[in-house]
Order: structure tokens, then sequence, then C-alpha cells
């Protein structure tokens, strides 16, 4: 892969629900069949019961911030350009947590506890195919 | 009182900086031959060897192969471990266990890294079937950045507090004459160190350097025909997190109380008991994570605790990192915290010598914050 190019989910059997459904503007996660266990990060069986049984579930989009950093330096080529950019550990409403970017306000007005609504940001891959990458706006 | 049922009768370590043309593996086999001389043991005696590959060792979980291989030993218990920063501690843990078990009578526990001259960046992205570098989320420093935000969110802690465990480092890797950073350092200087994952700045991170450290467990009885008074190991502990985001608190590390409480109840001691720690110190913020973890101050009282740095300095009652530790000494991934810790038992560590320390506490942690152990070191 080219330095430069953004890093991007390389799409499989295991995570395609989850960028089907953020194409289509919908965040959505694994909701375990046996037992009800909602599940982030993507994995093939529950973490609970160990059932290899889901469905892809969407939620509301809505959570907190319970905690950022601004990356004042780049690690990787590709986001140089960005930096200072944030990273967010965003609490979804639903229950799972997961790392986005807070977008939509200058990186000084982040704040831990500020509630959260998700943006997707569509993006191509080097080989032409769609994807929108789910990211977090201030929600009033 | 305590486990007691073995002890690090050796403790040896390579030239530690930026070493050109040195190896993972030769910096680990000079650290063996200092150990072996330190604690008056030949190679022959030697049956086991546990070790931990470096950032820049090529053969990854079979690297005690090549390091036996070079040393010529043929041992009866061995083995190679990657946990980070808790490895160094986790594998005199099983050192421990095998001299208890009679599997093995003098364990080597070695490491060595070639990281500063092998251009290491711990850099890497964390993340399972979609990587967290999608959303930018790189190296070392960002998952410890998090831990800070929001330690500081809520309870108020602030940069500066961050800055006395720098400072404390710094002034005691001065006293450490083979420390690699003792040019003094001041709060001032701290806060004007670049940030490189705010809230974190470059002095709150570790040093990348080269190195070796080795260990040499064996039990209590013929650690006492050695040269040095031995450094018994009263209790161990470890505790694990393997589900980053599967669990709320992650980001405070919860298994690191855990495992300090376990190695805690097996050395029969409480924090108070505790004379002079050694805490794992990859970014500042671990300390004051260590500091509530093992019980010296309470949840969110870490801060206000290292303020000023004389509670925590070389007179203080928590004296911590007497050698300089991770940010000051040399990064060798908490294997010197332990050497560290078994020269304030001996009574050798020259004039950061604590008085009459009798009970070390040494922690490691590693990963993605993921692991960690403890060892309680005494007489």
């Amino acid at each position: 892969m080219d330095a430069l190019e953004p890093v991007l989910p390389v799409l499989s059997d295991d995570n395609r629900g989850f960028w089907d459904a953020a194409r289509a503007g919908t965040l959505a996660m694994q909701r375990c069949a046996a037992c009800g266990h909602l599940r982030y990060p993507i994995s093939p069986i529950c973490p609970r019961c160990l059932s290899p049984d889901f469905a892809w579930t969407p939620l509301s989009g809505r959570g907190t911030v319970l905690s950022f950093v601004i990356f004042e330096h780049a690690y990787n080529p590709a986001w140089a350009s960005r930096v200072p950019y944030n990273v967010a550990l965003v609490q979804l409403a639903e229950g799972p947590r997961m790392f986005s970017n807070v977008v939509g306000i200058p990186n000084e007005q982040v704040r831990v506890g500020m509630p959260v609504r998700v943006s997707f940001e569509p993006v191509q891959t080097a080989g032409g195919s769609e994807l929108a990458i789910p990211r977090f706006a201030p929600a009033g | 009182m305590g486990w007691r049922k073995a002890a690090i009768a050796g403790i040896g370590a390579s030239r530690q900086g930026k070493l050109p043309g040195e190896t993972a593996l030769s910096l680990a086999t000079e650290a063996f031959r200092d150990a072996l001389a330190d604690a008056d043991l030949q190679k022959d005696e030697v049956d086991g060897l546990l070790t931990m590959p470096g950032t820049s060792s090529p053969e990854g979980a079979k690297h005690y192969l090549a390091l036996g291989e070079r040393l010529g030993i043929n041992p009866s218990f061995t083995g190679s471990m990657a946990m980070g920063g808790a490895t160094a501690g986790a594998l005199v843990q099983l050192a421990a266990m095998a001299v208890s078990t009679g599997m093995a009578n003098v364990v080597a526990c070695v490491f060595g890294d070639a990281a500063r001259t092998a251009g290491s960046k711990f850099d890497s992205a964390a993340g399972g079937s979609d990587s967290w570098g999608i959303w930018g989320m790189f190296g070392n420093a960002a998952n410890s950045a998090i831990g800070a935000r929001r330690h500081m969110a809520l309870y108020g802690t602030t940069s500066e507090q961050l800055g006395w465990v720098a400072v404390n480092g710094r002034r005691n890797a001065r006293l450490n004459p083979a420390a690699v950073m003792r040019e003094p350092m001041t709060l001032a200087d701290h806060q004007a160190s670049r940030l490189i994952v705010d809230p974190l700045r470059l002095f709150d991170c570790c040093l990348i350097t080269d190195g070796g450290v080795a260990l040499i467990v064996t039990s209590p009885e013929r650690a006492l025909s050695g040269p040095h008074r031995p450094a018994v190991i009263w209790g161990m502990g470890q505790g694990h997190t393997a589900e980053n985001l599967g669990r709320e608190d992650w980001w405070y590390l919860p298994h690191q109380t855990d495992c300090v409480s376990r190695a805690y109840r097996m050395a029969g001691v409480s924090p108070k008991d505790i004379d002079v720690a050694q805490l794992y110190d990859n970014f500042t913020i671990a300390v004051l994570f260590w500091l509530e973890h093992a019980g010296f101050c309470k949840i969110g009282e870490s801060g206000p605790f290292v303020e000023g740095g004389l509670r925590i300095g070389l007179q203080g009652e928590l004296p911590l990192n007497t050698a300089g530790g991770n940010l000051s000494e040399s990064y060798m991934q908490g294997w010197l915290h332990i050497a560290e810790g078994v020269r304030q038992i001996r009574g050798e560590a020259g004039e950061r010598q604590i008085p009459d320390a009798e009970l070390c506490l040494v922690t490691g942690r590693g990963m993605t914050l993921n692991t960690a152990s403890t060892l309680v070191l005494g007489r």
C-alpha cells in the first residue's frame, strides 16, 4: 500500500455488515442472537456466550465523548496533513464504545462528556469503491 | 511473612543509550554476562532461560532458541513471552515458580533490544477486524493520553502534576551513573516541551534506547551463598484486560488494581508497608494510575500526591523510580525497574539508596494497556 493511502477498512465477511450499513447512513453493530449482547469491536463470535449467531442491528448513532486526545505528531504519513487532529473514545447510547473523530468543531472545543451524533464521511478506496467512515458531530 | 520461595540473586545490564552496531541479541548477551558476574555464578549453573524478544528481535516467540544458541545453554526450562512492559515481572514470576517446583535451579531472565538503533517507532494501530488507524489512532502515547484526559476531566489532574513525575525521574537519574538522561529538568522544562498527543508532552514520554538487562532467579537458600543480600520474592501478581473497548473503564486499567492486590495478598503486606516503589512509567500518567491502583492514595488523588515532588522524592514518604525509570534511566520496558528494586533491597543503590529499604513494590504494564505484573521484593 502506498504510504500516503489513508488507513481504510479491508472488507471481509466479518466486517461487511458494519461498512454496508455505514454507506447507507446507519451505524450498525452485532447483536448476539443467543444472549442479546450488543458487541464491538466486530467479532465472529460473542465474547459473552461464544455464540456465532448474530444480527447487524441499527443503533441510534448517539453517544458521548468518554475521552479524547489531539495528535500533534503524525505517527502515520497518511495523517500528516490533518495534524493537529482529534481522536475520541465515544460511549454509544446503546452500550458499546468505539474510537472515532469529532467533526464540525475546532479541536479546542471538544470536551469529555460532550453529547455527539454519528456523521458519515464518504471516501473512495484506491480500487474505486465507495465507503463511509463514521465520525461524530456535536449533538446540541 | 510472605511467599519467599524464590529470590533474585543476580542483576546485570549492558551499556544503555544509542549503541550503533549492537543488536538485541548482542545486548542481551552483554547483560547476561554481567548478571552472571554479579551473582558469582558460572554459566553451566544456569539451567533455566526465559527471554523477552525486543522490538528489534526478528525471532518472535522463538527468541529463547536464538539466545540459548548464542549463550550455549541447553536448558531444562525455557521459553519466550511478549506482554510488553509486564513481561519482565511475569518472567521473574515464571522463573520463581520453576525454582519453587524444582523444575529448574537457576533461571536467567534476559532481555535485549536495539530499539533506538533499529528505529523502532511504537506507532502501530491496535484494533481487531477494523484498525483504529481508520480514525488516526496510532501509537502507544495515545492510549495513555486517553486515560490522562479522562483523569483530568474527572479529577482535575493537571499537566503540571504529570510534570512532577518526569522531574522526579530525572532528579533520580542524575544520581545514577548508568542513566541515559542526566541533564537537569525543571517543571518549566516539562511544560515547555512540545505536545506529542495532547495532553501528553514530549517529557511525559519514555525514552527509546538500546540496551539489555538480565535477572537471575534461584532459591533463597542458594541466593544466600552469593555475594549480595538476596532480594526475596514476597509476593507476585498479574492482571489483564484483553477486551479494550469491551470494558467501559478500560481507560483506567482496572486490572492493575487486581494485579497489585494479588501481590499484596501473597506477600501479606499492605501499601503502608512498602518502603520504596518502582512503578512502570512508559508515560507519566502511568505512575499516577499506579499510585491509585496500588493503594498509596485514593482514586482521583494521585495528582495532588505527586505535586511538588516531595512525597515521591528520595526523602519522601514513598520514594518512586529511584533509578530514573523508563523516562530518564533507559527504556528497558520495566527490566531495569526490577534491577533497581533488587539494588534497593540489597542496600547497594549508592547515593539514591533509601535507608533500611526492606520492601520494594515493582510494577509493569504493557501492550495496549492490556497487561500488568507486580512483584513485592523483600529481605
